[in-house]
Order: C-alpha cells, then sequence, then structure tokens
C-alpha cells in the first residue's frame, strides 16, 4: 500500500517532483564543479606561478671553500667545484620527483666576444633526458625561462656550435640573428665560432650574456661531464612554522616532526632531498619565488573557498525554499491522508521518502553536470583537465541529504501541524 | 472624473497586489528569500570579481621589484634628485615602494666584500621575501646587515661587532651586525649598511647606482610609465623587470579568468533556482487564476497583477540581496586580502535590475499557462 501511494503521488506529481529534482541536480552540480575545482586550484595555480622560474638552485657545496680560502676564481680546475652532469637525472629519482617539474644545468665563463669581456653561459635548451627509471623527460630553460622573448629561434641542443645571445648585448655588438661570433675562452685563449640562432630579451641580468650548448662549453674548457649550477623549478607547499624551523636546521626537529616534514612538499624539505640525491651538491630555496608562490597560493585557496561557500549556501537556500513551497501545495493532499485516518508519522515517511527519492536522481544527475562544468572551467581558464577528486562523492551525498532533509524541515513542522477540517475546507 | 476612475483603478490594483503580498505571508516569504538569495550571489560575486585583480596586484607586488630605475648611456650612477623626479611621475597611492641601492667594495674583518647602501624601512615594502635572522636595523642607526652566505663564511652570528673600512679611507668603523639576510640569490654575498652612511664614508654624497621601484601596474601601464619617465627625465633609464611583470600578467590573467567562469556559472545556476522557485509559487495559484477568470477578468489585467506583485518582490528581495552581498564581499576581501573595499553602485545597480527581471519572468511564464486554459477546467481541480 505504502509503495502504490508513493508511487502514485509520484507519478501525479510528475511535474513538480520533475521541477524540484532539477533543483537539486542544479545545486548538486554547483558542489561538485566548486569543490573539484577548489580541490585543484592549488596545483593549477601554482603551475602557472611556475612562470615565475626556478625555486631551487643546486651549486657545489665545494666552490665557495674553494675560491674564499685558496682564493681560487672560478675556471679550470679544482674538481669539488663543480657537479657532475650524469647527476642531473637523480633529481628526478629523489621522494618528490614528480613535484620537480623543470630543471636546467649550467655552465659559466668569461670570455672575449668582439671587443669586451662577456658572460658565456652553456645550458640546456630544450633537452630530451632519459632517467634510469627508463621515463624519458623533456626539459631545458626554454620550459623555465617562460618570460624570455626570442628573435629567431630556440637553440637546439644537438646544433652543437649555436648560440643565442641577450639583447643588449646584440645591440652594443652589432650582431644579428644568423651571424657568427667569434669566441676566445679563458684558459689557453683557445678561439670557437658560434653560430648566432636567436636573440632574446629576459628583461634580467642574461641580456648582456652569450648563451651556448652545454657540450659546446665543456669541450672549449676542458671540463667534460661538469655543470657549474642546476636551476629546479618544483611545486611546492606553501611554507608554515614547521618548515621554517627545518630549514634553518633539520636536526633540531624532533622524529615525528621530521618525518612530516620530509614527507611534505616544502621547499626546504625538496632542496634536502635534492642535497642527498646530488653528491657534493647545496640547494638552496630561491626566497623571491618561493615564498611569494606560497602567499599567491593561499590567498587564491581562500578566495575560493569563500566562493565556493557562498554558492553553496546559496543552492542549499534554494533547494530548501522549492521543497517548502511544494509541500504548502499539497497540503490538501495530506489533510485528506489526515483525515482519512492516517497518522503523522505516515505521512510524513511518506513525504522524505519522496523528497529522497527526487533527491537521489537530482543527484545523481547533478553529480556528471557538476563534473561537466568543472571541465569546463578547467579547459578554458587553464588550458588542462581539473582532477576528479572521489573525495567529493561522499560530501556531494552528504550535502544532498543535508540540504534536502533541512531543507523539507519547515514543511514537514507546517504538516504536524494541519488540521485536516480546516485544509479540506480550504482555508 | 475620468481621472477619479483612474484613480480607483489604480488604488484597486496597488491593493490587490499588497493584499496578495500580505494574505499568503508564508509563500511570499519564500519567494522573497529565494530573489535575495539570488541577489547576494550576484552582488558579492560580481563584486568580488572586479576587486581580485585589483587586490591580487598586491599581492603580486611581494614577488619584489617592477621597475628599475639605472643610470642612463655609460653612467655608473645616477643623482638622487633625478630619482625623486622620476618617481614624482607615479602615482602616489599605487606605489609600494622606492628602495635606492649604492654598490661598492668594503672589507669587513679585512676580508674585501661586496656592499649595498639602501635605506632598510623601503627594502622592508620592495622585498618582502627577505629573510632575516636578527632583526632589521633601526632607522637611522650604523647596524649593517649581511647575507647569509658571507656569514656562514665568515661565522658570524647576529649582534656581533665587526670592523668595516672602505678603500682610500683609513679609518675604522666599528659596527653591529643587526641581522642575517636569506634569499636564495644574490643578496647573500653583500653587506647592507644604511645609505647615508655608505655615502658619507665613499664621500658619494647625494649619489645611487639604482632604484628598484615596486609598484601595483600592469605590464602595459609599466610600458607607459618606463616611455614617460625616459622622456621627461633624461639620465634615468628605466627597465622593466620583465620576469616579474610578465609572469604576474600571465597568472593574474589567468585567476580573472577563473574568477570570471565560476562567476558565471554560480550566476547561472542561482537564476534557474530562483525562477523555478517563483514559477512554483505562482503555479500554486492557479485556481485563484481560473476564479478570476471565471468572474470575467481579462487575461491583461491577470497577467499584469501578477507581474506587479513579481516586481515588487524582486525589487524588495533585489535590495535586500544587493546589501547581503556587499557584506560578503566585503568579509571576504577582510579574510583574505586584509583589506575593505568600497562600495560600487553600478553593481548594485546590477543586481537589482537582475534581479526584477528575472522574477518579473519567473513570475510571467506560469500565469501566461494558466491564463490559457479553460476557467473551468483549472476550478475542477485538474
Amino acid at each position: 500500500m505504502f509503495w502504490q501511494m508513493l508511487k502514485g503521488a509520484l507519478v501525479r506529481q510528475s511535474r513538480k517532483m520533475f521541477m524540484v529534482a532539477i533543483t537539486i541536480a542544479l545545486g548538486v552540480s554547483l558542489t561538485t564543479a566548486m569543490l573539484n575545482v577548489m580541490l585543484d586550484v592549488g596545483d593549477k595555480v601554482n603551475r602557472e606561478l611556475k612562470a615565475y622560474g626556478a625555486n631551487i638552485t643546486v651549486t657545489p657545496r665545494a666552490a665557495s671553500v674553494l675560491r674564499d680560502i685558496y682564493g681560487l676564481e672560478s675556471g679550470p680546475g679544482g674538481a669539488g667545484q663543480y657537479l657532475q652532469e650524469a647527476d642531473v637525472g637523480k633529481l628526478k629519482t629523489i621522494f618528490w620527483a614528480n613535484n620537480i617539474v623543470g630543471f636546467a644545468p649550467s655552465l659559466e665563463t668569461k670570455a672575449i666576444a668582439g671587443t669586451g669581456d662577456v658572460t658565456v653561459v652553456g645550458t640546456w635548451f630544450n633537452r630530451q633526458l632519459e632517467l634510469p627509471t627508463g621515463e624519458v623527460v623533456e626539459t631545458g630553460i626554454k620550459e623555465l625561462k617562460s618570460w624570455w622573448t626570442v628573435e629567431g629561434n630556440w637553440v637546439s641542443d644537438t646544433d652543437i656550435n649555436s648560440a643565442m645571445v641577450g639583447s643588449t648585448l646584440a645591440h652594443k655588438l652589432g650582431i644579428h640573428t644568423g651571424d657568427t661570433v667569434e669566441l676566445v675562452l679563458p684558459g689557453d685563449s683557445r678561439r670557437e665560432k658560434v653560430t648566432v640562432q636567436g636573440l632574446f630579451n629576459s628583461g634580467g641580468p642574461e641580456d648582456e650574456q652569450i648563451f651556448v650548448t652545454l657540450p659546446f662549453l665543456q669541450k672549449a674548457l676542458n671540463l667534460e661531464g661538469k655543470v657549474g649550477k642546476i636551476e629546479v623549478s618544483a611545486i611546492t607547499t606553501p611554507e608554515n612554522d614547521l618548515a621554517r624551523k627545518a630549514a634553518h636546521d633539520p636536526q633540531s626537529l624532533s622524529l615525528k616532526d621530521w618525518e612530516t616534514w620530509y614527507c611534505t612538499a616544502y621547499v626546504s624539505s625538496i632542496a634536502y632531498q635534492i642535497e642527498e640525491a646530488v653528491s657534493g651538491s647545496r640547494a638552496k630555496p630561491v626566497r623571491q619565488v618561493a615564498e611569494s608562490e606560497g602567499t599567491i597560493l593561499q590567498k587564491t585557496q581562500l578566495l575560493m573557498l569563500l566562493i565556493t561557500v557562498l554558492s553553496l549556501a546559496g543552492s542549499a537556500l534554494g533547494i530548501s525554499n522549492l521543497l517548502t513551497a511544494n509541500m504548502m501545495e499539497r497540503s490538501r493532499e495530506f489533510g485528506l491522508l489526515k483525515a482519512l485516518g492516517a497518522t503523522d508519522g505516515d505521512v510524513l515517511l511518506l513525504t522524505l521518502t519522496e523528497i529522497i527519492l527526487t533527491g537521489l536522481a537530482g543527484g545523481v544527475a547533478g553529480y556528471f553536470l557538476g563534473l561537466g562544468f568543472a571541465q569546463i572551467i578547467g579547459q578554458n581558464v587553464f588550458g588542462s583537465a581539473v582532477a576528479i577528486n572521489m573525495m567529493v562523492i561522499p560530501w556531494v551525498i552528504l550535502s544532498v541529504i543535508l540540504i534536502t532533509l533541512v531543507g523539507s524541515l519547515p514543511a514537514i513542522r507546517m504538516l504536524l501541524s494541519l488540521r485536516p477540517a480546516a485544509v479540506l475546507h480550504g482555508r | 472624473m475620468a481621472g477619479d476612475k483612474k484613480m480607483t483603478k489604480y488604488s484597486m490594483y496597488t491593493k490587490m497586489i499588497w493584499h496578495a503580498l500580505l494574505r499568503r505571508r508564508s509563500r511570499m516569504l519564500i519567494a522573497l528569500m529565494a530573489v535575495a538569495i539570488g541577489a547576494t550571489v550576484v552582488s558579492g560575486l560580481v563584486t568580488i570579481y572586479y576587486d581580485v585583480p585589483r587586490q591580487m596586484g598586491r599581492e603580486f607586488r611581494s614577488y619584489g621589484a617592477n621597475l628599475l630605475l639605472t643610470p642612463a648611456g655609460d653612467q655608473q650612477i645616477i643623482s638622487e634628485s633625478l630619482v625623486s623626479n622620476a618617481t614624482s611621475l607615479l602615482q602616489a597611492d599605487k606605489l609600494i615602494g622606492i628602495a635606492p641601492y649604492l654598490y661598492d667594495r668594503v672589507k669587513v674583518n679585512e676580508q674585501p666584500l661586496q656592499v649595498a647602501g639602501t635605506r632598510f624601512q623601503s627594502v622592508k615594502k620592495v622585498s618582502p621575501y627577505w629573510q632575516i635572522r636578527g632583526n632589521w636595523p633601526e632607522d637611522q642607526s650604523e647596524d649593517i646587515v649581511i647575507g647569509a652566505d658571507i656569514a656562514e663564511r665568515l661565522k658570524i652570528e647576529p649582534g656581533q661587532q665587526v670592523t668595516l673600512t672602505v678603500a682610500g679611507n683609513d679609518t675604522e668603523k666599528k659596527v653591529k651586525v643587526a641581522g642575517i639576510v636569506r634569499t636564495g640569490g644574490p643578496e647573500e654575498e653583500f653587506v647592507f649598511l644604511d645609505l647615508s652612511l655608505l655615502q658619507q664614508m665613499l664621500h658619494k654624497e647625494g649619489v645611487v647606482s639604482i632604484a628598484q621601484v615596486s609598484i601595483t601596474a600592469n605590464e602595459a601601464e609599466l610600458t607607459a610609465l618606463t616611455q614617460k619617465i625616459g622622456q621627461q627625465v633624461p639620465g634615468v633609464a628605466p627597465r622593466l623587470v620583465k620576469q616579474v611583470t610578465q609572469s604576474e600578467q600571465t597568472v593574474l590573467g589567468k585567476l580573472q579568468a577563473l574568477v570570471y567562469l565560476v562567476t558565471i556559472v554560480v550566476l547561472l545556476l542561482t537564476l534557474i533556482c530562483v525562477a523555478t522557485t517563483m514559477m512554483a509559487v505562482v503555479t500554486e495559484r492557479r485556481k485563484e487564476i481560473g476564479l478570476k477568470k471565471a468572474l470575467g477578468a481579462e487575461n491583461r489585467s491577470i497577467i499584469l497583477e501578477f507581474l506587479g506583485e513579481g516586481l515588487a518582490l524582486g525589487a524588495l528581495g533585489g535590495l535586500m540581496g544587493t546589501i547581503l552581498g556587499f557584506f560578503f564581499a566585503q568579509a571576504v576581501s577582510v579574510n583574505v586580502f586584509g583589506r575593505i573595499i568600497s562600495f560600487q553602485p553600478l553593481i548594485a545597480l546590477l543586481a537589482l535590475v537582475v534581479s526584477i527581471v528575472v522574477t518579473g519572468l519567473a513570475c510571467l511564464i506560469p500565469v501566461k499557462i494558466a491564463t490559457d486554459v479553460e476557467p473551468a477546467i483549472v476550478l475542477r481541480g485538474e
């Protein structure tokens, strides 16, 4: 009898119930979309912030000691002054390897080009690197220095005798794309010729430098397999007190704190792990980038959280409103039921089952609609899909149940206070 | 006489709407709430959308200077008066800070080191990412700050006394190290002291090597500014810090697009929610419409009556929502950015108009359907 009545009510009221289902579906789709976007926005914005360049620099530990104690300036000699190029791939073997999105080793020297001294930097431009795991990653300064504007072409790493020249220097020496530049390198005054593939404008000190391929400079300086510095761009978690304490001295932490710190993607713990992986290295977080990233990430996440709360509250109230309106409309029906001998409990059970069934149907449809909305936002804003977070599902289910139940509370209160005679009379 | 008749007609109309609203208090309260929620979301989100780039732009200034004032031509130094000439062209309310730097070499405890004279209060504003162990030096004091690399090498701790000497000036100066700076950048290889003190020691009064400027402006505004300074202040060569300006442009653009899309999606869904609630409230009154028709009311007057009710609801709910929405946006701004926002009359107007239009439309559709059917069928209860 109960199911028959339920079926009857749902079919008879199909248009109104459909409207309730649509409203719930809209509310749920909003919840799903906003929660998915909110949970993923940190990661997305973090990747965008990578445009600010490297946030960790790796240098040889011994370099500064040699220079200070023995007065050796940078140049050939002293193996401890360099990192091994073969070690660069080890960056991708650390615990937080997936968070390292780009890196480029470089070697620097002073040389004479034309009439004056210039700084020549050998680096990877856009290199396919095979890792010990068999994975292949593409990395280099093309990815790391996304703000450079290049006139001409980027140098290809296989094209050993090509170079890129900074715009200020090119202007000073009258160099154009396609020219050949002769470099007089230090040591035994070797002369090497490079072809200029492109000019770049970086708006920084690089504008007065010449960038060549790493193998070219290593050969010219007799430093095969050596690099002077590695710039690393990593996705990090905003710093907190623990991270600041650890950055000062990791040994000062308790074992439990140390584990938490080591297993969180703080810039300091990633730097620490890089030092462990690359022998004789010293990894330093670039505070300008690391700190600012943290601030901006936190603000964005908080902003999205508040917008999510507003839209959720809005949709919850909307659904609750519609349910109440719907119940009031049917007061005559419930009055009749009560007049025919139905107890308050019977009527309540009937209406609640009705609402929950409708809510479920609307909720499922809304969930998928919401995933669609989240993808639209992700594709349009960040050009990549928003990760579908399974954690959202229980939250959505919980919110549907809560919203429909709490939303129908005013309606239920009204139902219980119904006096059959008054309602049937038409008041 | 005709005027009188018109008057009674209007007063009757107002009376009917007023009564409809009052008599059905609980129903109308529901509708009013729906409209108010919609308007809150509209005005709140649109205000945030307009305010985010401005507020976020300020946050992005934690990346440090985005404009450098360098000496023009082959000059190594630039006079401070030229710098203040150039900075007077910048809008004061957008300026975060100007930090002048004078670079040279000094000896600290007989070690030759690079030194930079600056104003610490300005550095704090321009480069908020400097991590200082110890303290920032007091204004006008002779305390210094040293880079972390130097501190590690020379085993210097904050609070320690060091001797400072400059070339061509034999007088030694004992100064206190107030703090040690860690940035992960070239600053760790520098000694910093007060600009006036360094100028005095080097006999280079009134000159600096470079001035760092941090200003909230987008790339186009900055380019215009550099051109203006370059033309009006000869001797100063302004340069953009491209890494900062261009990246800021990209990230800020994406953030604004994100808030924009979210706003659109939320708005759409909220408006549909408001419309369905209004429709439910009006559909319930089909019987009333049928009775009015049976009593001889014209379709037009019924529609007008419902429309009047809808518009009154829309205006009242819209007004409530607009005010609530502003407070919501204010709360967001204070919580996220720690700054208050100003009231935008245009957005308030927009929210009001949108809620009136949506409520009106949401009323019209079910009324139109109800007036199209035969009164007898409606009254019979079909």
